[in-house]
């Protein structure tokens, strides 16, 4: 049953020739250009759920078709296509995000004057994505996973006359850029390493999972832990996760897209990927799952003090891609990509709520905002249900997913555990004062002429409300049928009480004290902030990374700049000058002979001519 | 006799080299050359009479050069006053400014 | 080295060559324009009188008629015309000087190495014709007449110009 499978590489080519019209077309077909960057992610989608519905049905068998690409010597290197499991459901969340931020985006972005700029660059982002997803080797994964990088920068710099947004954009890419080069080097050691110099998942796969003993534990372990690298710098794992944040300088449903739902997720692909090089390090595992679990208490403890409604879910973001990092750390494959797809609908949901609040009120700090759960009914009640399975409630789709991943680390890492109950809890506790301070309590005065916001931005909130709700069920304690499949038949099943009753408390925990504190009111919210301000303001600072990181790096490299400055100007500069200046010096000396005195021309040719005579006549005289 | 003139019209023409290289003032520097197209003119005579074939022709010719050397002066005593209307010199190395 | 017959032709060349070569230095070493045409003049009339050695008399005549007389005069116009310095300055040029003179010297050099070593063949028999003068125009009208057109024709043009390059800047 592979009749659409085959067609699988048709997918990117549909959004990739949608960038193309619109880059043709300019700026002036502003709802042509919107039509067209919809409809290309349309009909990926609906390719993509095709495909979906043939590996459904049965296709037990990864589908895999290359060709070759590039011939050196004896060694060729080939290009193609796979569908697995993993790949196909990656395939469905992309395609649908970004067709829902497609229609989502034409009320959001209605007025900006570079609409069609906007749909070019999402198209081009989500031809790159699909590109990722499809590559069945590293080094065309790598092509694709820069073409996102580049996507992603263009995208946060979309505004650019804003100097933040330009500072953001630059940000993120140079960060990612230091997680790149780890996966660079991984590639380069894996092609040294594996036997044929093979590239592709197939064989990297069949060479690790094996225990062929092709490549040495150290190696091995190594090769793992340069890709968790690449992985850190897409997905914002700490320490590179400063960036996250500050891409929310960009438009919102960009945030949806690329900064909650997919980009981000590229590096938790990545790592399920070319998960069987991880299972062959113990130690690449452990660093993994502590790096993961550390990112998320360290996200959620952030979120907590921000008063920016984005950079709240950044963290958040940032927050729950340690979580799925911890999943695969912790040696859950399942674990790790079902938050992954249940997190892109309810990320992606929160932030077009986000997006449609900001829309009406034209602010981001929640301080500012208020009573607005009367006023924009539809964006409150979605925002609730995203709100609610991020906090991991019963029965939305976040709360299936953390509870697999707690019941996990419950069986396999107490500490682990008791660090995703307390992320867990903070996440709650983060989303529940969002969402009071938000739509509840008095309007202010930015909310007061505050209006719902058009169907265009409604209804891809209701879709992916409805999503977020639903999506969650196909994975449960006592029903394994997401794992299996995606593990090809080998189901892992964790139905662990203690996780489901300890994650539903400390989820309803968390919300009983927001509520307290910023619904009801009945606790004083700057308790805390006059009591430990060094606490608020440190989290509020994010723990001073950027700071640090100020300090630290960029400084010691402005400093080496300056001085490598300093010695191209004068060094450098002063050969190059004077190199330039003996020209025209000679030049000039040259020029002196062009003095326009005829006489001096007259003598110049005189003496030639004696000079010329003595040479020729002077040539008997030579032996 | 033949090297005895044409050793005088070198004389006469490398002094005339001379004046016409060295000269500022652009009368002195006419007269110069035409003392160098004397020098040709004793050349062409002297060989009209102790040439391999000795004929007038060495004397047409010097009349020749002798008519296009007045023409010459002329024409060049004429720029000169020109120039001299235009620049208030006559001095060769104030006549400088083709160059720009 | 100039195993040379002192003829009377030797006597009379080296009068005149005398002449010439004190005109000429002369020209080159007075102080005073209108001194170094006189001189000019002289190296014109000693010329003249090598022609008359050279038996070609009618070129002689020219050589007084026009040079001594036309353009000597002419010189002085062009002289007072332009009302110059009546001296030469000081050069200031002395590299340019030196160069000229190690320039002129060495060509002088060449030329005069080139006629030592030459070997000139015996001259043939010279005949000036019976009137040099009706000689030389009757071949000036008949193999030589279209240059002496076209030199007419120069001539011409020269003297217009001449005209035309002296009056232009009066009218302004």
């Amino acid at each position: 049953m592979d009749k659409y499978t085959q067609a699988a590489w048709i997918i990117p080519l549909f959004p990739l020739v949608a960038f193309l019209v619109l880059t043709a077309l300019g700026r002036s077909y502003r709802r042509a250009g919107v039509f067209i960057g919809s409809l290309g992610s349309l009909a990926a989608f609906a390719m993509s759920l095709l495909i979906l519905t043939d590996r459904l049905s049965g296709s037990e068998v990864d589908y895999n078709h290359s060709f070759d690409w590039i011939a050196i010597g004896d060694y060729t290197l080939r290009i193609g296509f796979e569908v697995t499991n993993l790949t196909a459901l990656m395939l469905v969340v992309v395609t649908l995000v970004s067709f829902i931020v497609n229609v989502y985006s034409a009320g959001y972005m209605k007025d900006d004057e570079r609409i069609t700029v906007f749909y070019g660059y999402v198209a081009l982002f989500t031809f790159s994505m699909l590109g990722l997803v499809l590559s069945d080797n590293l080094l065309s994964f790598y092509i694709f996973w820069e073409l996102v990088g580049v996507c992603s920068f263009l995208l946060i710099g979309f505004w650019f006359t804003l100097p933040k947004a330009r500072a953001a954009a630059k940000k993120a890419f140079i960060v990612t850029r230091i997680g790149d080069a780890g996966l660079l080097l991984a590639i380069l050691l894996l092609f040294w390493y594996m036997p044929d110099h093979a590239l592709d998942f197939t064989t990297i796969q069949s060479v690790f999972d094996g225990q062929s003993g092709a490549i040495t534990n150290g190696i091995t372990t190594l090769i793992a832990l340069l890709i968790f690298l690449g992985a850190m710098g897409k997905s914002g794992q700490f320490p590179l996760h400063v960036w996250l944040p500050d891409a929310m300088e960009g438009p919102t449903p960009i945030s949806a897209l690329i900064h909650a739902a997919t980009m981000v997720a590229a590096g938790v692909f990545l790592v399920a990927r070319t998960y069987d090089i991880f299972q062959d390090s113990a130690a690449a595992m452990e660093t993994i799952a502590y790096i993961g679990g550390f990112t998320a208490i360290f996200a959620a403890t952030i979120a907590l003090a921000q008063n920016d409604i984005k950079r709240i879910l950044a963290y958040s973001t940032v927050s729950q891609l340690g979580y799925m990092m911890m999943a695969l750390g912790l040696g859950s494959l399942t674990g790790g990509i079902f938050h992954l797809f249940t997190h892109a609908f309810f990320k992606a949901l929160l932030f077009l709520g986000a997006g449609s609040i900001i829309h009406a009120v034209h602010t981001q700090n929640i301080n500012e905002m208020g009573g607005l759960g009367s006023k924009m009914k539809v964006t409150a009640w979605t925002f609730a249900i995203g709100a609610l399975a991020l906090a991991g409630i019963p029965p939305l789709s976040g709360f299936w997913s953390k509870d697999l991943i707690l019941s996990i680390a419950w069986e396999t890492n107490p500490l682990l555990f008791v660090v995703g109950l307390a992320t867990a809890f903070c996440t709650a506790l983060y989303m529940s004062r969002l969402f009071f301070l938000v739509f509840t309590g008095k309007p202010s005065a930015a909310t007061s002429g505050a209006k719902e916001s058009s169907a265009l931005m409604t209804v891809p909130l209701v879709v992916l409300a409805a999503l977020a709700l639903a999506a969650g069920f196909i994975e449960t304690p006592w029903n394994g049928w997401f794992g299996g499949w995606l593990n090809d038949g080998a189901e892992e099943a964790h139905d662990s009480a203690v996780a489901i009753v300890a994650s539903i408390a400390v989820g309803l925990l968390g919300i009983y004290i927001g509520w307290l504190v910023y619904g009801k009111r009945s606790v004083s919210s700057s308790a805390l902030r006059e009591n430990t301000p060094w606490l608020v303001r440190v989290l509020e600072r994010s723990y001073y990374m950027d700071e640090f990181y100020a300090a630290v790096i960029v400084k010691p490299l402005k400093l080496i700049g300056s001085a490598l400055t300093a010695f191209d100007i004068y060094v450098i500069g002063g050969i190059v000058r004077l190199t330039g200046a003996a020209v025209s010096t000679a030049g000039k000396t040259a020029a002196r002979l062009q003095n326009g005195q005829v006489q001096t021309y007259g003598l110049a040719a005189v003496i030639g001519f004696v000079i010329l005579v003595v040479a020729i006549v002077g040539r008997r005289f030579l032996p | 006799m033949l090297p005895s003139y044409l050793t005088m019209a070198a004389i006469l023409f490398c002094i005339g080299l001379y004046g016409a290289l060295v000269k500022r003032n652009a009368v002195v520097v006419l007269l110069s050359l035409e003392l160098m197209l004397n020098a040709v003119n004793l050349n062409l005579i002297a060989f009209s009479k102790y040439g391999v074939a000795p004929s007038l022709t060495g004397q047409i010719f010097s009349l020749f050069t002798i008519t296009v050397a007045a023409a010459e002066a002329a024409i060049g005593v004429a720029i000169l006053i020109a120039l001299f209307r235009l620049r208030g010199t006559v001095n060769v190395d104030e006549f400088n400014k083709m160059r720009r | 080295m100039f195993n040379i017959d002192f003829t009377g032709e030797f006597a009379a060349f080296f009068v005149f060559s005398a002449i010439m070569i004190c005109g000429a230095v002369l020209m080159i070493s007075l102080e005073k324009v209108v001194h170094m045409v006189i001189s000019m003049a002289a190296v014109f009339l000693g010329l003249a009188g090598m022609f008359v050695l050279l038996e070609a008399e009618f070129v002689a005549f020219v050589q007084v008629l026009i040079y001594a007389g036309a353009v000597s005069i002419l010189m002085i116009f062009g002289i007072m015309m332009t009302k110059h310095q009546a001296a030469e300055r000081e050069p200031a040029k002395p590299l340019h000087e030196t160069l000229a003179a190690v320039g002129a010297l060495s060509l002088f050099g060449v030329l005069f190495y080139a006629i030592r070593i030459t070997t000139f063949p015996e001259a043939g028999n010279f005949n000036p014709g019976e009137d040099n003068t009706m000689a030389i125009g009757e071949l000036l009208y008949t193999g030589y007449v279209i240059p002496f057109e076209l030199l007419s024709v120069l001539l011409t043009v020269a003297f217009i110009g001449a005209i035309v390059l002296a009056k232009k800047e009066a009218d302004e």
